[in-house]
């Protein structure tokens, strides 16, 4: 039965893999009471909040079967915008950083659809080049931001462990989850996810999907970008490059996987939750920051190895996620 | 016909790919409550034609017109508003979502927020309608076999009310009782006034359910016959046409001395069933079959690329292990596959790199590779094959098909004497000229040692060229034939519907069939 749940459920792996990761604190944090407390599961929700919006949107562009990789571009020179254009009003600096990210993905999104290329080419280009826009719009310095009662009131605790942020970000994953749940849009993406072809031939919009989700990619990692620059009330291109790793890593752990068509939004909050809690639990165990790293690895190659279809066969556990080509008509000698 | 409500009709419809005309001037009608078959062989333009009437292609020329009124299809979602619905031959089903999304995928009926019990109704009650109501509308697509994919297909037109139901060789991988099932189906559609344009290469199902056939041959519309007015004779000879040109080279007449390789029991799960065969030296031997038939497969198998293949194989005398590549080439054994693009040629690569691509460890010293023994080597190819020694400096993916097949001999060739050479489809895509040149090769091969298999569904090729035939329906042998005994229309029969009698395992040893 509990392995029927993990295959049929999308969100069952991530939430065994979250649980299991707690555990192994636990059991590592023996002794240690911190490991439970409140402290523990602020910083949780604040890593959830730096990098959840990247990672959602990032993640269904995993779902249709491309990879956004421009959202580190979008993520930092929407930080820089701003903060440049927001420090008397922080709605015209959110704003402008939002339509830049959405101008963004529709372009990318379009010129995929339009000349069918591959979204890696594409979004490193958009990358690159946005990046290079933060450095230029930053004139490689860091850039502060003086309106302190936005970087105060985005961080202050809410009910002791919530933020601004970690609510705003967990509203998004909300949002989105109902989205793909129960509307007709996130039922054709996952159907493009699952095999492109199969939804253009059912009557799905298929090239309307990619540009919208790859427009909606641009608005998170935007808004992602303006919210960390405006509660660290700085902007640095180079301070905000590091987001892809634990956004690709989060959706991934997440259920997402490269081939497309699986994983939802609540799994990749999860994933996002498995990184927070891995980074507060091996800092209060006084772990260093290469051990996160080495842990985080580790975690990802077990969840890679373990959802690999020819392990599952070896375990006798289910014929079903094989090419269905291989087993084609196996019913007929059965 | 003339005064009959036609649902659906065409005039003078052709379709172009780059300048070859891939159908031409059909005028067809679709009459309400009829069941319309649409045969011809391979080629012949049937899933052209279907693919014009769905909005998926447009036609170069011709009208199409819907209840009378002519229209110009702009794609799926247009034709399915129209009341057109559409089974591809190849599913187009979304694995990882459930029955009941599957079914209403791409429909304009469907609101926002798609969850309403309106939707899960109707699909209940189309899966009713195809007697499996009791399936589980939220168990995920991929959970299904092959044949209840195909009926969730059919149970999304259902569900969509659609008019005209077109179906592209529905049956071609299901079972018996399922094909049943499709069959009854499929004529209470008709009970209701729907119509079926039904594409096949099964004649059986043709005089079973049918009404009226159209047939095509090379692009063209040769016939539309009441089946009342036709026999299952004349529809094979319209579906053939055209008696065979002097294209096939004659065999040398003398007797193989000995086998090349022995076949014994090769059993692949869910695609071939005990497969025995011993392939005289020197010759062709033809597995002739449908998509689905595992005609395919026995090759595949054969050059270690079906992992679960089980079963003995001797080459001259050597046990072959099977399920690993490395080894199968090791012990002379080539395989040249019907995708080309995919598992054939080095597109990016030049025509000479690609013909001594697999000499390459033998023209390397110490690793470093010799390149003017490989030119020579590529110059003295391109002669034997038949290629412009011009073009060696061009890039493979701008050869015609026929040039492309033969780059793939090339390789073949550079094996000393004597290999198993294993293909599938080896004239798909390639034009009347470069066959005669192919054929023409593979005799040649043949007298230097070589020994063919060859899988192929084109049965005018498998009759022109091969010394023995081994037809298969659905992974079972049906027959062989010796060269003097191949005989097109009964190994037609064979291969889209044997009867009865002979669909269940006929098992012919392989010393009493040569």
């Amino acid at each position: 039965m509990s392995l029927a749940f993990l295959r049929n459920d999308p969100h069952g792996r991530p939430l065994v893999t979250f649980v299991l990761t707690v555990l192994l604190l636990v059991v590592f944090g023996a002794g240690q009471g911190a490991l439970l407390s409140p402290a523990v599961v602020r910083s949780t929700l604040e890593t959830f909040g730096d990098t959840g919006l990247v990672a959602l949107g990032l993640g269904l562009t995993m779902v249709i079967r491309e990879f956004d990789l421009s959202v580190v571009g979008v993520f930092s020179v929407g930080g820089c915008i701003a903060v440049l254009t927001g420090n008397t009003d922080p709605w015209t600096g959110l704003l402008l950083a939002l339509a830049l990210g959405m101008i963004a993905g529709l372009a990318q999104g379009w010129l995929i659809v339009r000349l069918r290329l591959g979204s890696i080419g594409i979004t490193l280009g958009g990358m690159l080049v946005l990046s290079g826009l933060a450095y230029v719009l930053s004139e490689n310095r860091s850039l502060p931001y003086d309106n302190m009662q936005v970087a105060l009131a985005l961080t202050q605790p809410i009910a002791g462990v919530f933020s601004i942020r970690s609510l705003l970000t967990l509203a998004f994953f909300v949002v989105a989850a109902l989205v793909v749940g129960t509307t007709r849009i996130g039922r054709d993406l996952i159907a493009i996810g699952s095999d492109r072809r199969a939804a253009m031939i059912a009557g799905v919009n298929v090239n309307a999907i990619i540009v919208g989700v790859f427009a909606f990619s641009g608005a998170t990692a935007a808004l992602a970008g303006v919210l960390v620059s405006y509660s660290l009330a700085s902007a640095s291109p180079a301070g905000l490059s590091d987001v892809i790793v634990p956004a690709a890593t989060a959706a991934i752990l997440g259920g997402v996987s490269l081939s497309g068509g699986t994983g939802r939004p609540l799994g990749i909050a999860i994933g996002m939750l498995i990184l927070g809690v891995l980074h507060a639990g091996l800092n209060v165990l006084g772990a260093p920051p290469y051990a996160e790293q080495i842990v985080m690895g580790a975690v990802l190659l077990v969840v890679a190895v373990a959802d690999g279809p020819l392990l599952l066969r070896r375990l006798g556990m289910t014929k079903q996620l094989i090419k269905p080509g291989l087993i084609s008509g196996a019913h007929r000698n059965g | 016909m003339a005064g009959a409500l036609h649902l659906l009709s065409t005039a003078g419809l052709g379709k172009s790919f780059d300048g070859v005309r891939a159908l031409s001037e059909v005028s067809f009608s679709l009459a309400a409550g009829e069941i319309h078959a649409i045969c011809g062989e391979n080629g012949a333009g049937k899933s052209t034609f279907v693919k014009l009437l769905m909005g998926i292609l447009q036609p170069d020329e011709g009208s199409i017109a819907v209840n009378g009124e002519p229209v110009v299809l702009r794609g799926p979602q247009h034709a399915q508003n129209l009341g057109l619905g559409f089974v591809a031959q190849e599913l187009s089903l979304a694995p990882r979502l459930s029955i009941l999304d599957n079914i209403w995928l791409g429909s304009a009926e469907v609101p926002f927020f798609h969850r309403t019990t309106a939707l899960r109704r109707r699909a209940r009650a189309a899966l009713d309608a195809l007697n499996v109501g009791d399936w589980d509308l939220d168990a995920p697509v991929a959970s299904l076999s092959i044949g209840q994919r195909q009926i969730v297909e059919i149970a999304r037109l259902f569900a969509r009310d659609a008019r005209i139901l077109i179906l592209d060789e529905p049956t071609a991988t299901l079972s018996d009782a399922e094909i049943e099932r499709i069959l009854g189906v499929l004529d209470s559609v008709r009970r209701q006034g729907r119509s079926v344009i039904y594409v096949t290469h099964r004649l059986g199902e043709v005089f079973a359910l049918c009404d009226r056939v159209t047939v095509f041959r090379n692009g063209e519309h040769i016939a539309t016959e009441a089946i009342a007015a036709v026999t299952r004779p004349h529809l094979i000879e319209l579906m053939l046409g055209r008696s065979l040109s002097e294209m096939y080279p004659q065999a040398s007449a003398q007797a193989a001395p000995r086998s090349a390789a022995t076949i014994v029991r090769l059993n692949i799960p869910g695609q071939v069933h005990d497969f025995s065969v011993e392939v005289p030296l020197g010759k062709i031997v033809c597995i002739a079959g449908q998509v689905g038939s595992g005609a395919n497969a026995v090759t595949r198998a054969l050059a270690g690329l079906i992992e679960n293949a089980t079963g003995n194989v001797w080459i001259s005398g050597i046990p072959l292990p099977l399920g690993s590549v490395p080894r199968c080439v090791a012990n002379n054994v080539v395989f040249i596959s019907e995708d080309r693009a995919a598992e054939g040629l080095f597109h990016q690569m030049l025509v000479r790199d690609n013909l001594v691509a697999a000499s390459f460890r033998r023209r390397a010293r110490f690793g470093v590779l010799d390149w003017p023994a490989l030119r020579r080597l590529a110059a003295d190819l391109a002669g034997r094959l038949g290629i412009d020694r011009r073009r060696l400096r061009s890039s493979a993916a701008h050869l015609s098909g026929g040039n492309q097949q033969k780059l793939l001999f090339g390789r073949a060739l550079q094996r000393a004497g004597g290999c198993l050479l294993l293909m599938n489809e080896p004239t798909r895509g390639i034009d009347v000229g470069a066959r005669a040149d192919i054929y023409r090769l593979m005799r040649e091969l043949c007298d230097q040692g070589f020994t063919l298999v060859i899988a192929s569904s084109d049965l005018e090729e498998v009759a022109g060229i091969a010394d023995v035939v081994i037809t298969m329906y659905r992974g079972e042998t049906v027959g062989r034939y010796q060269r003097n005994a191949i005989d097109m229309s009964r190994i037609l029969a064979d291969i889209i519907h044997p009867s009865r009698s002979e669909s269940t395992v006929r098992r012919v040893e392989p010393a009493q069939a040569l």
